[in-house]
């Protein structure tokens, strides 16, 4: 179970007031469960999957991982909690030039202790799954787009994270490749993780258990997801326990930190 | 390593750059500290003695002439333990007399007492032989004397129309012996009355007694074991007559207070190598952190702790130092030996790489390296995850 509460964010604004890029956002993403983020660019949507993933602090509010308030935690404390529960999959791929694919993928393990040939055999099995096996001993400039971001999610699932976090995950993608990691993203949810995307193409939002919609730093309202299960797809509910943007979701997979 | 020359290859370079800068300057201050000290253990490994008044004599005396007399007179002063006569004589006199780093000078030695320098009993011999008693016509040459004038032993060298066959060559020593022309002294006092017009109208005329055995520029005189040396010198001073003494802490001083501008010079030096150097190196692996913010970035993402972060930073900048000091060490000594292979067509050796040059610059690099990836990591933790990615994009 993932939950936010009351994040508020404000970025300093050259000779102006602050941006409050979240203002007092609510969220609350059980195991099994895909949220989407829709919102325009600015609207604060990867502001608040950074502070989710815990890339960034909120000036205030909270963040919860299984019922533990990470956002407390100490620097070395929270990069261990991204190290081993949280999965990143970022719209510009981010994989480190100088390390082959293969080795970009085993990276997740490294600074989550985990090493050996099991976790060799488990990269190469999901590099195998998403179709880029042969190129494991390639580097990232010689992949394509699709390849990279193939790549990128194997390591941001490589410690099976029981939450995963995808900002604009098909932005820079054909629309072939944007399907298989969407497919992907929804696969991980239907294993169990929590899965929040944030995006500003409604496709993303295809099958998604919940959609919520990003307006200036607020989660102001939201848009029903697939259309064969409405009732996984809850609605913002602005009054719930004096919080407007707190929504809570289906409790499928309960039980993740 | 591999590795990190492929990943850092111009990170290296630069550093390489800087490290040869810091090296290069370096050896040719160690060249010249080389020089002052050996002159300095020199003066202060013997007293000596010259004649009063000016003549020929140059070396370290620039005196008149010793006659015989004076040397047994300070044989017999108390506390002394040896008494040389030498000649030394600038082999080219049109030129100064001024003591430099290129003069060349004959010194005759008297080979028939012990040379009573503690700091030099002997000189090292490369190749050949030192003089013996009897010789006449044998020369031993310092190594830059030889070199710039294509001699070795079995060569012929001639003086003043007289033929010397080289009979050893000395070891560089990177000090005034290297430029030496070594003879018999008997061999010498006739250079000098060749090289002397002055001498030669004195000795004909009959104006003077002057027999062979007075003709010394100088003399190099020892002490006994447990005695002052500069109380010695002060006695000889006093009981001999018609004698300048060198104090061996005064001409010490002195040998120092000379040659301060060039110590002044090479602190300059080698500050300015240390700074320039220095900063490239700091800078150069600075930035090849800063380069990597977004890729930090990702691996804090990905969980690691700023103390993993930074351990795995320092472990590769100082590889990357360590590979860039050694290639800049030996950018230097390239450099070094091709332009001293050049330079010793004239008998010259600009550089000397030392082993605590060498040593001291490695070390150098690599804390300055250690200490710039460590300012830079700081640096880099102290930014959010989310931050590093952006700044880095």
């Amino acid at each position: 179970m993932l939950e936010a509460r009351e994040l508020v964010k404000a970025y300093a604004a050259p000779g102006g007031a602050p941006i409050r890029a979240l203002d007092g956002v609510s969220l609350r993403v059980p195991g099994g469960a895909l949220a989407v983020v829709l919102g325009a660019s600015g609207s604060g949507k990867s502001t608040l999957l950074n502070v989710l993933g815990l890339l960034e602090d909120a000036d205030s509010g909270q963040v919860t991982l299984g019922g533990e308030r990470v956002s407390a935690l100490r620097r070395s404390a929270r990069s261990r909690a991204r190290g081993r529960y949280i999965g990143f999959v970022f719209q510009s791929f981010l994989l480190l030039p100088s390390l082959t694919a293969l080795d970009n993928v085993l990276l997740a393990a490294r600074y989550a202790g985990r090493a050996g040939a099991d976790v060799r055999r488990r990269a190469r099995e999901l590099l195998a799954q998403f179709g880029v096996l042969e190129r494991q001993d390639h580097y990232p400039p010689q992949l394509s787009g699709g390849e990279q971001q193939r790549v990128a999610f194997c390591r941001a699932v490589l410690n099976d994270p029981p939450v995963l976090l995808a900002d604009e995950p098909t932005g820079n993608l054909d629309d072939a490749n944007g399907r298989v990691i969407l497919e992907a993203l929804r696969a991980r949810a239907r294993a169990g993780a929590a899965v929040v995307v944030v995006s500003h193409h409604a496709e993303a939002a295809t099958g998604a258990d919940a959609v919520y919609r990003m307006r200036d730093g607020r989660l102001e309202s939201t848009t029903g997801g697939e259309e064969g299960n409405p009732s996984r797809v809850p609605l913002p509910n602005r009054g719930e326990e004096g919080n407007p943007s707190r929504v809570p979701l289906s409790n499928r997979g309960e039980g993740h930190p | 390593m591999g590795r990190i020359t492929r990943r850092y290859g111009f990170t290296i370079a630069g550093i390489a750059i800087g490290v040869a800068g810091i090296v290069a300057l370096g050896a040719m201050g160690e060249r010249i500290v080389r020089f002052i000290e050996g002159g300095d253990r020199f003066v202060l490994g013997q007293i000596s003695v010259a004649g009063k008044g000016m003549g020929m004599g140059t070396g370290f005396t620039a005196g008149g002439m010793l006659p015989a007399s004076a040397l047994r007179a300070i044989a017999a002063v108390p506390g002394v333990s040896g008494v040389q006569g030498q000649v030394m004589l600038p082999l080219n006199p049109s030129t100064s007399q001024f003591m430099t780093l290129t003069q060349e000078l004959i010194f005759g030695v008297d080979i028939s007492v012990p040379t009573p320098n503690r700091a030099f009993p002997t000189l090292p011999v490369r190749e050949g032989r030192t003089l013996r008693p009897g010789d006449r016509g044998a020369a031993v040459l310092g190594a830059s004397f030889a070199t710039s004038h294509g001699l070795a032993v079995g060569s012929t060298l001639t003086l003043e129309g007289e033929p010397f066959q080289v009979v050893g060559v000395l070891e560089r020593t990177l000090t005034a012996p290297d430029r030496f022309v070594m003879v018999p002294i008997e061999d010498a006092r006739r250079q000098w009355v060749a090289k002397d017009r002055m001498l030669r109208t004195i000795i004909a005329s009959g104006a003077a007694a002057v027999n062979a055995a007075d003709l010394n520029t100088g003399a190099a005189v020892g002490w006994n074991d447990g005695e002052d040396p500069d109380a010695v010198a002060r006695r000889i001073a006093e009981r001999v007559e018609g004698v300048n003494v060198q104090i061996p802490s005064e001409l010490s001083a002195l040998l120092r207070s000379s040659t301060a501008f060039f110590s002044a010079l090479l602190g300059g030096i080698a500050a300015l190598a240390f700074v320039i150097g220095g900063l490239s190196l700091a800078n150069t692996v600075a930035a090849a952190v800063f380069e990597r913010l977004r890729d930090f970035g990702v691996k804090r993402a990905l969980g690691a702790t700023d103390w993993q972060l930074g351990r795995e930073v320092l472990a590769e900048a100082l590889a990357v130092t360590l590979s860039g000091g050694a290639a800049g060490v030996v950018l230097a000594m390239l450099l070094g030996v091709s332009v001293d292979r050049w330079a010793a067509r004239t008998g010259q050796q600009l550089f000397l790489f030392s082993g605590r040059l060498l040593g001291g610059s490695l070390v150098f690099s690599v804390l300055l390296g250690a200490a710039a990836a460590v300012y830079a990591t700081l640096r880099v933790v102290r930014l959010s995850p989310a931050e590093a990615i952006r700044r880095g994009a």
